[in-house]
């Protein structure tokens, strides 16, 4: 128990450090979030002007610009890291592999809830989608949706990071892992706006805590690999 | 001088049930001849998934192991299996377009899931390029390996889910030919083709990984060679 | 000043050091891409000793360093560090060791306090607070304890950075050019640390281009060039040649770990 307290410290060490240097220098947050901002803007002008077909398409722009978003905030979270060395450094403490993964997907859950809410109330506005009367239900969603995102794309900014084709590599390797979560989020905010017509929200919601819990167990299983280096 | 006889022996297999499938069978009642598509494609896609689980496993042993010859094991598969995902994709759709009228059919969960594959072995494929040393690339590659095919089944069950309200009959499916009704000359002829196909499969694994380590060995000689030649111009000095 | 895993030099009792040794390699090789950096290091470090790791551009001393620290894995030979196998026991190793590279490993956002804090609660340093207020003392950073590393010069990051050293209770200390970009200051600062870590018992391994400034606070020193041991001197440390081949063809020089 000891040692799970240890280890929960720690988690929240890396994550306090990550969330100190985003506040202070890095407005990483707020160039992801505006990045959000574009990427809507430019769905409504690529599907538009048509309200009810964009009203339709709305839960698939939710997600896609919260998974590109995100693609662009968990590759600057481990960016962090690059500040002369410090992921060797932070290689070298003597603490569980799991513990640094943790606190890495923490800050990046942190950073992706907080966008996930953000686009959801943009999506609404530009899309005349009446998210309030659900709310409820549609903030669960992006709260494990967000999870999802960050889980999985904590564990692929930690192979990335040292590579030389960084930039194409993480959405080549992140996106198809994340389809399932993508289609279950759109099913199930669509659900959730229709009033969940055929009863299948839970079922969606259900597949997304699945998904969230197993690709977070293979990143704390696994993460202590991709730090080794050599 | 074996694997010479398993590749006669696949090749003639493959030659014998391509044969049957095309002349011998005969065509689909609804479907005409483009049915006949299906034996080669669904030979294909059994391998795909075969060899992508080959990959997964490979790399699980990897890491556990530290043999190198586990991570040229997952190499050749990995090869191996994109181009059997490639052509299972591309005999999809070539039957496809005459059964559906379009190439591409969404809510078909086995096409959508299969090009997902395709696009995880791409980036496994690429991620082993990026690295020289033999040990990360093994580590890495088999970590992104192993998640890739975990993942598979999830996207197959939700894709599943996805076109679950919207019933439409996977034509595309060799549902129709494996049932006990079916006659002997379809269940036979498909079952032969996956037997050939398999035998072929087997062949190409044996000689990929056969090159695989044969590359490993020269550039492991090369290291050593390396440090050997440091160490006797110090000795001669 | 220091805290480590030992609390006195058993030297400074006058008695012998019966610890294993500090260092221990066999035939240890390193190439990075497909060139040797070390090509066959065979090396003894006693423990509590001062040693320095001498040697031109390129000799292998950082490789060496690294390798030590389980920054990096050898590509063959084996290594032990407090008895500890570095490939079986990599991570009871990093417990024990502490490493000063070239590059500081400092979050150039935060303050010089907060990296430090930081540093605290990843070593698992008891009275974080305290010992954090106490190494900024140590390597006179208290008055810019509240300032962004973004803004410090090159010699205040590595005070800062030996700064971080002092949370750990390392038993062996690899600092790789610690005068590098100090002022004078600064180096006398690196002298005291050498001192304090002699009394209580740690090892330290330094790698250095100038001798001159280091040789009084040495025991032996190793001469490292082309990633091969050429000469030592000295005491506490000695090293054999590693394994030449009988024949011209390759053969295996060592187990890979």
């Amino acid at each position: 128990m000891n040692a799970l307290r240890a280890e929960a410290r720690v988690a929240i060490a890396v994550a306090r450090k990550d969330a100190l240097s985003e506040l202070r220098g890095r407005h990483a947050t707020v160039s992801t979030l505006f990045f959000a901002a574009v990427v809507l803007l430019l769905f409504g002008f690529a599907l538009g002007p048509d309200s009810t077909r964009l009203a339709a398409a709305a839960p698939g722009l939710l997600w896609l610009a919260i998974v590109l978003a995100g693609l662009l905030a968990v590759n600057r979270l481990h960016l962090l890291e690059t500040d002369d060395g410090a992921l060797e450094q932070l290689a070298l403490y003597p603490v569980s592999r799991r513990a640094i993964y943790a606190g890495k997907a923490l800050g990046g859950f942190a950073v992706m809830l907080l966008l996930g809410v953000l686009v959801l109330g943009a999506v609404g506005v530009l899309f005349a989608v009446n998210i309030l009367a659900h709310l409820p239900v549609l903030l669960l969603t992006v709260v494990l949706g967000a999870l999802g995102v960050a889980a999985v794309g904590t564990f692929y900014a930690g192979i990335t990071v040292r590579l030389r084709a960084r930039e194409v590599m993480l959405p080549l390797l992140m996106l198809p892992v994340l389809a399932p979560l993508l289609l279950a989020s759109v099913k199930a905010t669509a659900a959730a706006l229709g009033g969940d017509p055929f009863g299948e929200l839970g079922a969606w919601l259900q597949l997304l805590l699945a998904f969230d819990v197993l690709m977070l167990v293979i990143g704390l299983a696994t993460y202590g690999y991709l730090l080794e280096d050599g | 001088m074996k694997t010479r006889i398993l590749g006669f022996v696949a090749a003639a297999g493959v030659a014998a049930t391509t044969f049957f499938a095309l002349f011998v069978v005969p065509a689909d009642v609804n479907q005409g001849d483009a049915q006949r598509i299906m034996y080669p494609h669904v030979a294909s896609a059994w391998l795909a998934y075969l060899s992508f689980g080959v990959t997964a496993l490979a790399g699980i042993g990897w890491l556990w192991k530290r043999d190198l010859r586990l991570d040229a094991i997952a190499h050749a598969a990995a090869e191996i299996g994109v181009m059997f995902t490639a052509f299972a994709i591309w005999g999809g759709m070539m039957w496809g377009r005459p059964i559906w009228g379009v190439y591409w059919q969404w809510e078909d969960p086995r096409l959508t899931t299969t090009a997902l594959l395709l696009a995880l072995y791409a980036g496994y494929l690429l991620l082993r390029r990026l690295s020289d040393d033999p040990e990360r690339r093994a580590t890495r590659a088999a970590i992104v390996g192993t998640v890739a095919a975990i993942d598979i089944p999830i996207i197959h069950f939700s894709v599943e889910w996805w076109r679950g309200l919207h019933q439409t009959a996977t034509i595309a499916s060799p549902d129709r030919v494996l049932n006990p009704a079916a006659p002997l000359l379809f269940v036979g002829t498909l079952l032969g083709m996956l037997a050939a196909f398999t035998l072929a499969w087997l062949y190409l694994m044996v000689r990929r990984y056969q090159l695989a380590r044969a590359t490993d060995a020269r550039e492991e000689a090369r290291r050593l060679d390396r440090i050997v030649s440091a160490r006797t111009a110090e000795a001669a000095r | 000043m220091p805290q480590t895993t030992i609390y006195v030099s058993p030297r400074s009792l006058g008695a012998p050091d019966t610890r294993p040794p500090a260092v221990a390699t066999t035939d240890l090789a390193r190439l990075f891409a497909g060139s040797p950096a070390l090509a066959g290091v065979s090396l003894r470090v006693d423990a509590g000793r001062t040693v320095a790791l001498l040697g031109p551009n390129g000799a292998g001393k950082t490789t060496l360093l690294r390798i030590l620290a389980t920054a990096i894995r050898p590509s063959y030979g084996r290594a032990a560090v407090d008895g500890y196998n570095l490939g079986r026991d990599a991570a009871i190793v990093r417990g024990r060791v502490a490493y000063l590279s070239h590059a500081t490993g400092l979050y150039d956002d935060l303050t010089a306090r907060e990296n430090l804090s930081f540093a605290a609660s990843m070593l698992g340093t008891p009275d974080a607070a305290v010992r954090v207020e106490r190494a900024l003392a140590d390597v006179d950073l208290a008055e810019r304890a509240r300032d962004r590393v973004r803004d410090f010069s090159a010699g205040m990051r590595k005070r800062l950075a030996l700064g971080r050293i002092l949370l750990g209770t390392a038993s062996l200390v690899l600092l790789d050019e610690p005068y590098a970009t100090l002022d004078l200051e600064g180096m006398t600062i690196v002298d005291q640390l050498l001192g304090a870590w002699r009394e209580v018992g740690v090892t330290v391994l330094v790698a250095s281009h100038t001798t001159e400034r280091l040789s009084p606070m040495l025991d032996g020193s190793v001469i490292l060039e082309r990633g091969l041991v050429t000469a030592v001197s000295g005491s506490g440390v000695a090293s054999t040649p590693p394994s030449l081949p009988a024949a011209s063809r390759p053969v295996v020089v060592g187990s890979p770990r």
